[in-house]
This record gives structure tokens, sequence and C-alpha cells, in this order.
């Protein structure tokens, strides 16, 4: 409030004009002028949705215990078997929490992909009627993924404890694997705004295509490194990091480094580019909130 | 004006709008598309246009200057909303520029960003945090809010315990104690009862004073005066006025009388024997004349043109506002005025003595019967358009104020 008042101007030339100021001014709104807007609306729907629940935070913990609860029951009844040893043939983990570790990472993996339209989707009211630091939604966004992955990851502590009999150091190795992962999956949900506001069909296909998604993505059966199964892992960027991850969690190790670094290379450009993205179709997507 | 003391230049700005939803949609992805490149030829305004597109804001150029306060009038769909959205920075133009300098602070809905479920205290956090206000400025601001919105009691309630008036009064009062140096308000002044109402208007009259400047979009005219500086009146997407606020509501309301004409123009095709072909505000020369001042004669000529006989034929004029609608209606039989039409045209003059209405904009609606009410001829609506430009109206409580001028005054009597 104090000091030069700020200079603002608006005008019809292309942000990418000048893009090294506007990288400026998307990490300054996303580190600093939106921060603590990010934190007030995190807060507040933390508190406001299990308000009115008789649950409250166990729904964080039910999508993966229930879907992991399925997938054990059917491979108890031999719907489907596969081997649970890890690289080298070293190590032999339990179904149950191989699966549950598998669960977790990949509806992490999925609720990323699919925040950066839903931020914009539930937050069409302020976004078309006030002009506050845009990147806060996704700042907000990025703290409720953290959040909830980590209260599920606490989950995992007994269950380490309970069917391996003891915690691995590689949940710590796979943090920055996570980590990773999750900015690759913000980033595509980035570059996916523009047309996932516009038409509607694209969140629908999201929705429709992930249980598909899953089945092709090693969430519940074990990658061997071998060809021609491991083109799976280059093929479908949902795969290297979290195969990796649950490797360093379970194993202390992963067999997928090669494609596990290049998509944990990508990440970061592909979450820059996805914020460029938002960043300039923003003013087009709140024009078209008017129209419709 | 002195360019180092303008807050707010609007340069040529020019805003374009497509209705068929399937073509904005495919638009958008062009236009985001076209934002992703580092260059684009520039092309003029004219030759912007795609299919099924229109321009929403056409060439609008003004400035203002600390302690100012703008009415941005007009009717629906004359821009207003599209230029407020662009000077906050909402969307962008397709052509020209806006400079702003200083902290801008938008009001464009109240509550923007409340949480139902969460207390009145909690909510004022969120809120001014979401108007762009940090925690400590909040935390300063708190007592000031939560008593303006005088909400003392109930502050720690979740606010959906609220009603639609109180949550009206809490968004306001949050977004009343942003400090900015530009404060942009769309139609945010219909909040709570007349009481409150008149506190707003307090309020905002104080900021003016610290010298914030403030651009006020509303319908509701009528309090304009109170609390604005000048007037801009937006039709069809462009500027037709920029200056004197009583002056600018005229014109807005004439644009009014003229949109109703419009609207009116398909009912009054259907006539029978005779039909009013004009009516015009004349003055005492005969001359064509639209601008008066209050207490002076108005003389509106009617010119008739009939193809068979009608005898014993009777008009009945009505001055209206766009406001208060019929105001007063005249017919020609009251006077003992009698007249026959005969094929052919004729011209009647109605002269209304020392006119008692006050500034704004008023129109005819004049209909043309034979000898009973059920020979009805024609009737024209919105007809012979005129404004009251004088004397200044006052409603802080020093003038007169309303539609009509009373012949009055003032004693003391003994009790």
């Amino acid at each position: 409030m104090n000091g030069q008042p700020p200079k603002i101007v608006y005008h019809a030339k292309p942000d990418l004009a000048s893009p090294g100021r506007l990288l400026r001014e998307i990490y300054r709104d996303l580190l600093f002028n939106g921060r603590e807007l990010a934190w007030r609306l995190f807060v507040r729907n933390l508190r406001g949705m299990y308000r009115q629940t008789v649950l409250g935070m166990f729904w964080i913990f039910l999508p993966p215990l229930a879907n992991t609860a399925i997938w054990v029951f059917l491979r108890s009844r031999g719907v489907f078997d596969f081997s649970l040893t890890g690289p080298n043939g070293s190590t032999e983990v339990d179904a149950t929490l191989y699966i549950l570790t598998g669960m977790i990472i990949w509806q992490g993996f999925v609720e990323a992909l699919q925040m950066p339209l839903n931020a914009v989707s539930s937050n069409r009211g302020m976004l078309s009627r006030l002009n506050f630091p845009r990147e806060a939604l996704i700042l907000e966004g990025l703290m409720d993924l953290f959040f909830n992955l980590a209260i599920r990851c606490l989950l995992l502590i007994p269950a380490f404890i309970y069917f391996s009999g003891s915690l691995q150091w590689g949940i710590l190795a796979a943090i920055p694997v996570i980590g990773l992962m999750m900015l690759f999956a913000v980033g595509c949900g980035l570059i996916l705004v523009p047309f996932g506001t516009l038409y509607h069909d694209v969140p629908r296909l999201l929705s429709i295509g992930m249980p598909f998604w899953m089945i092709v993505t090693p969430v519940i059966y074990y990658l061997p490194n071998v060809r021609p199964t491991n083109l799976l892992n280059w093929l479908n960027p949902a795969s290297p990091l979290l195969v990796a991850s649950r490797d360093l969690m379970l194993f202390g190790a992963t067999e997928h480094v090669a494609a596990g670094l290049t998509y944990g290379l990508v990440a970061i450009p592909v979450f820059v580019l996805g914020l460029l993205v938002f960043r300039v179709s923003i003013p087009a997507l709140v024009e078209r909130m008017v129209v419709s | 004006m002195d360019n180092e003391q303008i807050i707010l230049e609007v340069d040529r700005v020019w805003k374009k709008y497509c209705r068929n939803l399937r073509r904005a949609m495919w638009y958008g992805v062009l236009d985001i598309a076209s934002q992703l490149r580092s260059s684009r030829p520039s092309v003029p305004p004219k030759d912007m246009l795609r299919p099924g597109e229109f321009f929403a804001v056409k060439d609008a150029t003004f400035s203002m200057v600390p302690g100012e306060c703008i009415g941005l009038i007009g009717p629906n769909g004359a821009g207003k909303s599209s230029l407020l959205k662009m000077i906050t920075g909402l969307i962008r133009p397709d052509a020209g520029q806006i400079r702003i300098s200083g902290r801008v602070g938008a009001l464009i809905e109240l509550g923007t960003g409340f949480n139902l479920q969460l207390s009145g205290r909690e909510n004022i956090f969120i809120n001014g945090t979401v108007l762009g206000l940090k925690k400590p400025e909040i935390a300063r601001a708190f007592d000031g809010i939560v008593e303006f919105a005088e909400l003392g009691a109930v502050i720690d309630d979740p606010i959906k315990t609220y009603s639609s008036g109180m949550r009206m009064r809490l968004g306001f009062s949050v977004a009343a104690h942003l400090r900015p140096q530009l404060l942009i308000l769309d139609e945010v002044l219909a909040v709570g009862d007349v009481r409150f109402r008149m506190k707003c208007f307090q309020h905002f009259n104080n900021l003016i004073q610290q010298g914030t400047s403030i651009v006020l979009v509303t319908h509701a005219v009528g309090m304009l005066p109170r609390v604005a500086t000048r007037t801009i009146v937006c039709e069809a997407g462009r500027i037709v006025y920029d200056g004197e606020v009583q002056k600018g509501l005229t014109i807005y309301e004439q644009g009014l009388v003229e949109q109703a004409n419009r609207g009116g123009a398909t009912a009054d095709q259907h006539w029978t024997n005779a039909r009013i072909l004009s009516a015009v505000t004349v003055d005492e020369a005969g001359y064509e004349k639209v601008e008066f001042e209050s207490g002076d004669d108005i003389r509106l000529r009617i010119e008739l043109e009939c193809e068979t006989e009608v005898r014993e034929a009777r008009l009945i004029a009505a001055v209206s506002s766009p406001g208060a609608e019929t105001i007063g209606s005249m017919a020609t039989p009251f006077q003992e005025f009698y007249f026959d039409l005969q094929p052919g045209r004729l011209v009647l003059e109605l002269t209304l003595k020392k006119i008692p209405l006050l500034l704004g904009a008023y129109y005819f609606d004049v209909s043309l019967y034979g000898a009973s009410l059920t020979d009805f001829c024609h009737r024209r609506t919105g007809i012979g358009g005129f404004r009251i430009v004088a004397p200044a109206i006052d409603i802080n409580g020093n003038g007169i104020s309303g539609l009509i001028r009373f012949e009055h005054s003032w004693r003391t009597v003994s009790p």
C-alpha cells in the first residue's frame, strides 16, 4: 500500500512478446502475491469440505482403501495373479501392501491431473468477478494435493510395519520422485485447462478414460524391465515415475532408472509450460464464462 | 489534464464478443493460440470481426484523476460491464490500451469467495484476502468491518444462518474497507435498507474526499448525484457523453426513451381511418426543440393523416418518463376542444404551460379516437421526446429534487 503506486497496463499484445517478463510475473504471483490467498483458500476448503460429513477426513483415505480392497479380493479369488518379486528377484512383498502403495500413488496422479481443470471450474465465480493472482488457485490445488497425499502416506506406515515388519528408507527417496510425478501431472492438467474449460468433453473424457489408463499403468501389477513390456513405461507417461517411486518405497531400488529419470527431468519444463498456458488462457476463458 | 495526475486512462479501447456459443468456444481456442505466439500482425479494429462477432465496446476513450467519481451508465448491452471488466483486468481489450497508476479495488459482486459453512469472522479474513488485503491489514480493519456491517452479535455464527441482507452487508463492508486508489463498483449500491445505503454513500464520499477515484456502474441512476462528480453515458458500445452528472442522466433517459420507441414501433403500426404521423416538441417560432428548462412552455406539434372522415375526433396525450411511466395525461374534450378529421393532413399543437417537471428525459404517448373510446384510430408511444436540463437538482438536503417542481413557500406560524 505504501511507496510508488503500481503501474498497470492492459493491452491486446500477446503475452509471449516478452516471455522473460511473463515468467517473472508468474513466479511472483505463484510464490509471493498468491501465497496468502492460496493458504486461506486451502484452509477454507479444508474446514468447509468435511464439516457436514459423518466420516470427516476419513474420506481422504477411503478411495485408495476401497480400490485396494477390491483388487486384493479379486486376487485372492484367483481372478488375476502376478509375481510380486522385486528388482533382481530379491524381495517379495505382500500383495495388499503392493496394491495399496500403487493405489495411493495412482490416486495422487489422477487428482493432480484433474486439479487445474477442477480449480478453474469450481472458482468460475471468483475468476469472472475478481482480479487476483490466478496462480493462487494452482498453489492452493498443490497444497490440497500434497496434503491429501501426505495423509494417505501416513496410512502406509502401519501397513508397512504390519505386512513387511519394517519401514524402508526408500520411502524418503521416493518423496522427490512422487513430487516430480505430481508436478508432471499438474503440468499436463494445466495444458488441458483451455480446452477443458471451453469444451466440457475434455473433463468427461478424462473421467471415463481414467479406469482404462489405470489398467495400462502398472498400478496393481509388477512391470519387469524387459522388452517389450518395459515399452509401456516409455509410452505411458503415468507409468515411469509411479513405478520408480513404488519400487523405491517397497524394495529400496528400481530397475526403471532411465525412464524414471527422463520423465523426472521433463516434469519441471512441462509444469512451467503448463503455467504459461494457464496464465495466457485465463482472460480468454473468463470472456467465455461471461458469454456462457 | 496533467498526465502525472491521471489515475486511469482508457485509450481507444475496443472489445468484441460472439453470441454464438459454439463459435465463441472455437474463437477462444484461436485467441489463446494467438496469445501464445510471440508477435501478431496489427489489424485495424474494424477488420477484426469474425463471423458472428460484434463490438461490445467501440473506441472508448476517457481518463480520470484522483478524487473523481464517474457514474458509468447506459442501457443493457451498452458495453459498461465489458469496459469495467477490462479496467479490472479480468478480460483483455482487442485493441487499445488501459493504463492505471495505483492500486485497484473492484467490487463486481458482493461476497465473492464466501463459504457458507464458516463463520462471519473466518469469512472476513477469506474475503479480505480474495479482495487483495494482507492479513495484518484485515486484522487492523476487522473491528471497523464488523461495526460497519452491524453484525457484532453474530460474527462467530456460520454465515449460512445470516439473511441475504446480512450477507450483503458483510460483503460490502469488507470491500468498503479496502483502501484502493481506484475503486470499481458494479451494481452493488442496491445493498440493504435505505439507512445502510445512506451509510454507504457517506463512506464513498469520505473515500472521494481522501482522493480515491471511483468508477460506479448502476441502473439505479437516481442515486448517482449523491456521489458522482461526472457521468459517462454508453450506448451500443460507444461513449456518447462524458461530462456533468445531471446532463448525463437526461441523455441516458433520452436513450431509454428512444429504446422504448423502437420497441413500441411495431405495436404502433396498426391504425383505422386516421393515424398519428408525428409529434415533436417545438419552440415559439415552431422550430423543433428538445431541451427545455423547468418552467418553460412546451409545445407539442402533432401531425395527423386521415383516410376516411372521422367526426368529433379526440386526442389523448400523456407525458411519461422512463422511470415513472405516466406522469400526467390530457384529452381534448377536457378543454372542450373538438375537431373533425377530413381526408388529408391536419396539424394540432398542444401547449403545456410553465412545465413543472425537473431534470430528466420525458416523452409523450398519444392516442387518437373517434367520438367515443370504442372508435379507436391509432396510438403512438414514446414520441415527442424532450429533456429538462435545468435547474440543477440536489439530493443532499439543500435544494429541490424528484420529478415535479412544486410552487411552494415556507413560513413559521405560532404553535
